[in-house]
């Protein structure tokens, strides 16, 4: 697969790991109404586990 | 300041200069700084870790701490790590020398989601939702093939979704390209499935305390 | 080091890990795609989905009490439940709750 695409995945799959299956939410957007524009938006999201250290909750 | 906690490791020379040290009883616990005004859901910031955490394993392997604990001192970290030190210690001078591959396959035959309208419990919505997730099968050809060629000191297959299976593989750091020649091998031999092969990756899945 | 014989499959199970918003958002209430609405329910979407995972894990950790197992997944259903009516509401199918990254990271 070409460079740019299997950087993109490598990273993807770090971000896996290091996550442990969360999630991250990125992006800017302008939000309008017709054609005035009216706010920025900028989202900068990560969900992620809850307990980074017990891997698996244990009572 | 605050300290983004990346791992623990056996030795303080394990993670400098890659990375900051933070002493917690026992094992060190790597880190990358951030101002206290840096939200930790800053991407730019996750990729960063990201690169500090494959720096870091080049290094020894380590317990990998998910994605999430930052620590405003080093007493603080010690602190929280501390019901796991003795363990850890064990588990990092056993395995010093391993990594973990994870090879990810998709699902040939899955259960179907099940409807929540069919369901008048919660819980018995919730362990239907679990039953499907353990419901799928790959390949079994290619299966077979994998037990045979990708040789590790130990191996988990996991469940993690309705649609895919997980096999995670401890292996020796030094048989890494034997790994990766293996992979090649099912991916010659068995075009139609899809599957993925990544790594190394720290202790991740075999750092969890129901590892038998 | 990866080895995949599947790039376009692995994408989209791993679009689950960043997804990104479209860059031009309408708040106007007529516009459905790339609207408002949509952003903000596929957001909840995703988080619903994450809680999903994360309660079923909690079933693989086997430690959970059969009061804690009725109420995750009495809490799920509602969930599910509610987010069926905002998609009706908003005249949204699944389909369009995907934050598309390019041509070929989606939601699901």
């Amino acid at each position: 697969m070409p460079d740019e695409d299997a950087a993109d995945l490598s990273l993807l799959e770090a971000l896996d790991h290091l996550l442990d299956r969360g999630v991250v939410i990125a992006g800017e957007a302008i939000i309008s109404i017709g054609d005035v524009d009216l706010l920025y938006l900028g989202l900068n999201i990560v969900l992620a586990n809850v307990d980074a250290v017990a891997r698996v909750s244990r009572r | 300041m605050r300290t983004v906690v990346i791992g623990a490791h056996l030795r303080r020379d394990d993670i400098e200069p890659a990375a900051a040290a933070l002493a917690a009883g026992g094992v060190f616990l790597s880190g990358v700084e951030v101002p206290d005004d840096q939200p930790l859901g800053d991407r730019a910031l996750l990729l960063r870790v990201a690169e500090t955490r494959a720096g870091l394993l080049d290094r020894a392997t380590f317990i990998a701490i998910r994605y999430g604990f930052a620590a405003r001192s080093e007493a603080e970290a010690a602190a929280k790590v501390a019901p796991h030190v003795t363990r850890w210690q064990q588990l990092l001078s056993d395995h010093r020398n391993d990594v973990e591959m994870t090879l990810k396959i998709a699902a040939t035959t899955s259960k179907p989601r099940p409807d929540r309208r069919a369901f008048d419990s919660g819980a018995s919505y919730l362990k239907a939702l679990h039953e499907a997730t353990q419901a799928a099968t790959i390949d079994e050809a290619f299966r077979a093939a994998v037990e045979q060629k990708l040789v590790a000191k130990r191996r988990k297959w996991i469940h993690r979704d309705n649609q895919s299976m997980e096999l995670v593989a401890l292996v020796a750091r030094n048989a890494i390209d034997e790994i990766r020649a293996a992979g090649e091998e099912l991916k010659r031999d068995f075009p139609h499935v899809a599957f993925m092969l990544s790594g190394p990756w720290p202790l991740e899945v075999f750092a969890d305390d129901d590892h038998e | 080091m990866m080895i995949t014989n599947d790039e376009e499959r692995l994408r989209q199970q791993l679009s689950f890990t960043e997804s990104t918003i479209p860059s031009r958002i309408s708040a106007d209430p007529e516009v459905v795609e790339n609207g408002l609405a949509r952003l903000v329910l596929a957001i909840i979407e995703l988080v619903r989905r994450l809680l999903e995972k994360q309660a079923l894990r909690r079933m693989d950790g086997g430690n959970l009490t059969e009061e804690e197992i009725e109420r995750l997944g009495e809490a799920l259903m509602k969930l599910e439940e509610k987010m069926a009516e905002m998609k009706r509401v908003f005249g949204l199918e699944d389909d369009d709750l995907n934050l598309s990254l390019g041509p070929v990271k989606t939601l699901d």
